[in-house]
C-alpha cells in the first residue's frame, strides 16, 4: 500500500518542475475539515493543473458540491510525469490539492472526460492512488469512481475502469449522485447495492450491469442489462432552466498562469445551428439561455471575488445569444473603471455584430477567430456550416475596419465527400481574408496583418450525422496535409498549422470504440503511454504495440463504413437527438442540402420528446 | 498617499515565484475594492512595488510592498479589506500610511535576516561556523548572467549563528551595492565544513533592514 507523508512530499516539491502545480493555497479554494463531511468527492481533471484549472465544468460542480454543508469536494490533477515518477519512486500516494488527503480515502473519485486523449491519464491517476484499475476488483474501502462530461456519451472504452457514468448536464445529477452515496454510506450498504441505488438515478449508467455480445465480423450483436437495477436505455439529464441552475460566485484563482486565467460567464448552453460534424452541438441541445439579469449578477460576483482582469463569454455560439449586444455594452461600461476587459471567444462568422465589436475594442483587441471549417460552399453545405463567402468577407472586413489585424482560421480536413477542390478552397479562403485586409485603407486598419490557418483532422463522433462514416486513413490524411502545405505556403503571409494524424486516428478509435478498446487502453498505459495530448509525451509506438498485443485493428474503429442497421456501442444512450434524425441528416449531407437553424423552425431532432425543454 | 505593507508568505506556497506572487497581490487588491491606482496605457496594470523579490522556494515572514492609493484609507481599513481578499497563506500583517515622497523601500534596503532549516549534517555545519567566520575573507563563486564571478562574502555576513539544533540564522547584505544570497552562504559554509554535497534546506526570510539594521518597515 502506498503511504502519504507531507514531509516526503515537501522534499519532492523542491525538485519538481513547477511545484506550484501541487501546493494549493489558492484564493477561493474551499477548505473544509475532511473528517466532518458526510461524503467526500475528489474531482479529477485528468490532465495537468494548468489545463484542469481552466475548465469551467469543474468550477461549477466544485462550487455546487461544496455548497452542501454535508459534502466536500477537493481537486486533483494528473501530476506532470516528473512528479508521477517521483511519487511512484517514493511509494507516495497521489493526494488532493486542498487537504493533501490520499485519493483513496475519498468516498468518490470523479473524472471529467473532455477529450479522449486523456484516458491513459485516468489509469495513471488510479494507479498512483492505489485504487484498483478495474471496477470489479474494487472493495468497500475504495472510492466509487465516477466520470462525466462529453466523452461519457460513449463510455464503452472506459467501461471496465469506471463504476458510474453521469450522462448529461451535471448540476442536478451530481447532487442526486452524491446524496445517494451519502445515504447508502449512512445505511451501511454494500458497494454493489450502492451502485444499484445509483443506477436508479436518471442519467446514470453503471457499466458493470450490462453485457455486450459481438457478431463474428466484430460488430456489436447485443447490449443488454444483466442486473435488475439497470434500465435498457439511459437517458441524458437536462437542466431545464439555466437561470435557476447554480453558478459559482467565485472561481479559484491560481498563482501560476492557467490556460484560461479569467472570469467566465456561461451565457447559454446548446446550439441550434446543426453543424453535422459537431458533437457538442448535438449533445448540449436544446438551447437554453441565461437571462441578461442573471449574467450581470454573476459577472459582478466574479469580478469582485476573483480580481481577474478579463471576462470571457462561454457558449457554443456566443454570436447567437439573443441579447449579445446589450450584454457586451453593459459589461464593458460597467467595468471600465476597474479595467476589466471583455473577450469574445470563437465567434461565428454569420453573427459578428459590428456594434459590439466597436464596443469591445475600447478595451482590448484579442485575435479574431473564425471557423469556416471547409474551403468550398459545397462542402460547407455538406457539413451544414451555414456560412457563405459573403459572410466571411463581411465579418473580416468589419473586424479589420475596427482595428483587428490577427485572424485565425480553423478548417477540417478529411470531411465526408471531400475532394481536391475543397482543399484548394482553403487556400482561396485564406487569400480572400488577406485581400479584405488590403481593401481597408491604410489609415483605417491596424498594422501587422497575421493570418493563421489551422487544419485539424476530422474525427467522426457518436451522436452526429457522421457517426457511421469512416475517418480518412493515415496515408490519406498525410497526403492531404502535404497538398495543403503546398497550397498555403505559396501564399505569402499565411501561417499554417496542422495536427498529428496519429493522434486524430486514436481519437477516432476511442470516440467510437466499444469495450474491446479498453484492453488497448490498458495495454498502452502499461507500455508507458500517458499525457498523450502533449506532443512531448505522445508515444505512438506504445499505442501500435498495444493494438497488436490485443489483436485489435484500429481501422475497424476509425476507417470502417458502418451500416445503417449496425448496432452502435452508444445506442443504449438517449442523448436527445434520435438515430432517425441523425440518419436523415446524413442523407441530406450527401445531397449537400442544408438544414436551417432550428430556432427558425423545429427540425424534429428528438429533443421535442423532452418535456418542457423545446418550446416548439 | 502610499501604504507601506508588511505581509507573510507561508512555507506552503514558497514555490510561488515573484511574478506570480505579484500578480496574486494585484488581484487581491482588485478584489479588495480599495482605491488602487492603475498605470496608464494599453494594458493598464496595478501599481505596486516590492522591497525585494523573494526567490522561488523561499518563505517570508515580513515581506514588504508599497501600494499607491488614489484616495484616503485608514490603515485599519486597508488591512481589513486586503486580508479579506487574500488567501490564508498570504496575510498582510501591518500597514502604514507614508507620504508619496517617502523613499522607496527598495532604495533603503541594506540587509536581510534569514532562517535556514537544515535536513541533515546540521551538527557539522553548526560546528563549522566559528572557524568559518574567523576567516578574513571568504571567496565564493557567484553565478551571474555573464558567467561566474569570485566575490568575497565575508564583509556581507553581519550575523551567522545556530539558532536551534537544525536551524541557522544569518543576516546578510541585501542592497543594490552588495548582495549575498543565503544560497551562496550555504555553499561556502558547506565547502568549509568539508561536506561533499549540500544538504536540503528550507530558507525563510525573516526580516529586511535598512542602514544600521533598522527594520525596513520602520524607516
Ligand atoms: S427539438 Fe426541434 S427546436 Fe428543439 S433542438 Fe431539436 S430541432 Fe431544434
Amino acid at each position: 500500500m502506498k503511504e502519504f507523508s507531507e514531509s516526503k512530499l515537501e522534499i519532492l516539491l523542491d525538485t519538481a518542475l513547477k511545484p506550484a502545480r501541487y501546493t494549493g493555497g489558492e484564493m477561493n479554494a474551499v477548505i473544509k475539515p475532511f473528517d466532518q463531511a458526510d461524503v467526500s468527492f475528489a474531482f479529477c481533471f485528468p490532465d495537468s493543473y494548468e489545463v484542469g484549472m481552466s475548465h469551467l465544468g469543474i468550477k461549477i460542480l466544485y462550487h455546487i458540491i461544496n455548497k452542501q454543508p454535508w459534502a466536500l469536494c477537493e481537486r486533483v490533477y494528473m501530476p506532470w510525469p516528473d512528479m508521477a515518477d517521483a511519487l511512484r519512486r517514493e511509494n507516495l500516494s497521489l493526494f488532493s490539492i486542498e487537504s493533501r488527503t490520499p485519493i483513496r480515502k475519498f468516498d468518490i473519485l470523479g473524472f471529467t472526460l473532455q477529450y479522449e486523449m486523456c484516458y491513459t491519464n485516468i489509469l495513471e491517476v488510479l494507479d498512483l492512488s492505489d485504487i484498483p484499475l478495474h471496477s470489479c476488483d474494487r472493495t468497500q474501502d475504495d472510492p466509487i469512481v465516477m466520470a462525466g462530461g462529453p466523452c461519457a456519451y460513449n463510455p464503452e472504452p472506459l467501461a471496465p475502469f469506471i463504476d458510474v457514468f453521469q450522462i448529461g448536464d451535471g448540476e442536478e445529477m451530481m447532487l442526486d449522485a452524491i446524496d445517494c452515496v451519502r445515504k447508502c454510506k449512512a445505511e451501511g450498504k454494500s458497494r454493489l447495492d450502492t451502485l444499484r441505488a445509483l443506477a436508479g438515478i436518471e442519467g446514470i449508467y453503471v457499466p458493470a450491469f450490462y453485457e455486450a455480445a459481438y457478431h463474428e465480423d466484430g460488430t456489436l450483436k447485443s447490449f443488454t442489462p444483466i442486473d435488475q437495477a439497470a434500465s435498457p436505455i439511459v437517458r441524458k439529464r437536462i437542466v431545464k432552466d439555466l437561470d435557476k441552475a447554480d453558478y459559482p460566485d467565485s472561481f479559484i484563482v491560481p498563482y501560476t498562469e492557467a490556460i484560461q486565467d479569467r472570469s467566465v460567464l456561461e451565457i447559454m448552453r446548446g446550439c441550434t445551428k446543426g453543424c453535422r460534424f459537431c458533437q457538442a452541438g448535438m449533445l448540449y441541445r436544446p438551447v437554453r439561455e441565461r437571462s441578461l439579469e442573471t449574467l450581470l449578477k454573476q459577472a459582478d460576483q466574479l469580478v469582485n471575488s476573483t480580481g481577474y482582469e478579463e471576462i470571457s463569454l462561454s457558449s457554443l455560439s456566443s454570436g447567437d445569444y439573443s441579447q449579445l449586444t446589450e450584454l457586451c455594452c453593459e459589461l464593458t461600461q460597467r467595468y471600465a473603471d476597474k479595467k476589466v476587459s471583455l473577450s469574445l471567444p470563437s465567434m461565428r462568422l454569420d453573427s459578428v455584430v459590428k456594434q459590439s465589436l466597436e464596443e469591445l475594442q475600447k478595451v482590448r483587441k484579442a485575435g479574431l477567430t473564425l471557423a469556416p471549417e471547409a474551403g468550398t460552399q459545397r462542402l460547407r453545405d455538406v457539413i451544414n456550416k451555414g456560412v457563405t463567402e459573403d459572410d466571411l468577407v463581411r465579418a473580416v472586413t468589419d473586424a479589420f475596419q475596427s482595428g483587428w489585424s490577427t485572424v485565425k482560421l480553423y478548417f477540417m480536413i478529411g470531411l465526408p465527400t471531400e475532394t481536391d477542390e475543397d482543399l484548394a478552397g482553403i487556400g482561396h479562403v485564406a487569400k480572400t481574408v488577406m485581400n479584405c485586409y488590403f481593401t481597408v485603407p491604410k489609415g483605417m486598419r491596424a498594422r501587422g496583418l497575421r493570418v493563421t490557418a489551422s487544419a485539424s483532422t476530422f474525427v467522426p463522433k457518436p451522436f452526429t450525422p457522421f457517426q457511421w462514416q469512416p475517418q480518412d486513413t493515415l496515408p490519406q490524411i498525410r497526403e492531404k496535409q502535404a497538398k495543403l502545405k503546398d497550397i498555403l505556403y505559396a501564399i505569402k503571409g499565411v501561417n499554417f498549422n496542422w495536427h498529428d494524424p496519429e493522434l486524430s486516428m486514436l481519437e477516432a478509435c476511442f470516440a467510437r470504440g466499444d469495450r474491446r478498446m479498453a484492453d488497448v487502453l490498458e495495454a498502452a498505459w502499461k507500455n508507458g503511454c500517458r499525457m498523450d495530448g502533449w506532443t512531448e509525451f505522445f508515444n505512438y509506438e506504445g499505442w501500435t504495440k498495444a493494438f497488436a498485443d490485443c489483436n485489435v485493428d484500429p481501422a475497424f474503429y476509425a476507417n470502417r463504413q458502418r451500416g445503417e442497421d449496425e448496432l452502435l456501442p452508444w445506442d443504449f444512450i438517449d442523448a436527445g437527438v434520435t438515430r432517425a434524425f441523425l440518419w436523415r441528416e446524413w442523407q441530406r449531407a450527401q445531397r449537400a442540402e442544408v438544414t436551417p437553424d432550428c430556432r427558425k423552425g423545429c427540425q424534429g431532432c428528438g429533443l421535442q420528446r423532452f418535456e418542457g425543454v423545446c418550446r416548439k | 498617499m502610499k501604504m507601506l505593507v508588511v505581509f507573510e508568505k507561508f512555507p506552503r506556497i514558497r514555490h510561488i515565484g515573484h511574478l506570480d506572487l505579484m500578480r496574486a497581490m494585484q488581484r487581491a487588491l482588485r478584489r479588495s475594492g480599495l482605491p488602487v491606482k492603475f498605470s496608464q496605457g494599453f494594458n493598464p496594470h496595478l501599481l505596486l512595488t516590492f522591497a525585494a523579490p523573494l526567490s522561488v522556494g523561499m518563505a517570508g515572514k515580513r515581506e514588504i510592498m508599497e501600494v499607491p492609493l488614489g484616495s484616503d484609507v485608514t490603515e485599519a481599513e486597508f488591512l481589513e479589506k486586503i486580508n479579506a481578499a487574500l488567501p490564508p497563506e498570504l496575510p498582510c500583517l501591518s500597514a502604514r500610511i507614508v507620504d508619496d515622497k517617502h523613499p522607496a523601500s527598495m532604495a533603503s534596503l541594506y540587509a536581510a535576516a534569514y532562517e535556514i532549516a537544515i535536513d541533515s549534517e546540521a551538527e557539522a555545519l553548526r560546528n563549522a561556523i566559528p572557524s568559518f567566520l574567523a576567516q578574513e575573507s571568504i571567496i565564493a563563486l557567484r553565478k551571474t548572467k555573464s558567467g561566474e564571478k569570485m566575490v568575497d562574502i565575508r564583509p556581507m555576513i553581519f550575523e551567522l549563528k545556530a539558532s536551534g539544533d537544525n536551524t541557522i540564522r544569518c543576516t546578510l547584505a541585501l542592497s543594490e551595492a552588495a548582495t549575498c544570497k543565503p544560497d551562496l552562504l550555504m555553499d561556502a559554509l558547506c565547502a568549509h565544513a568539508g561536506l561533499a554535497a549540500r544538504p536540503r534546506t528550507i530558507i525563510t526570510r525573516l526580516q529586511m533592514y535598512g542602514k544600521d539594521l533598522i527594520p525596513l518597515e520602520m524607516l
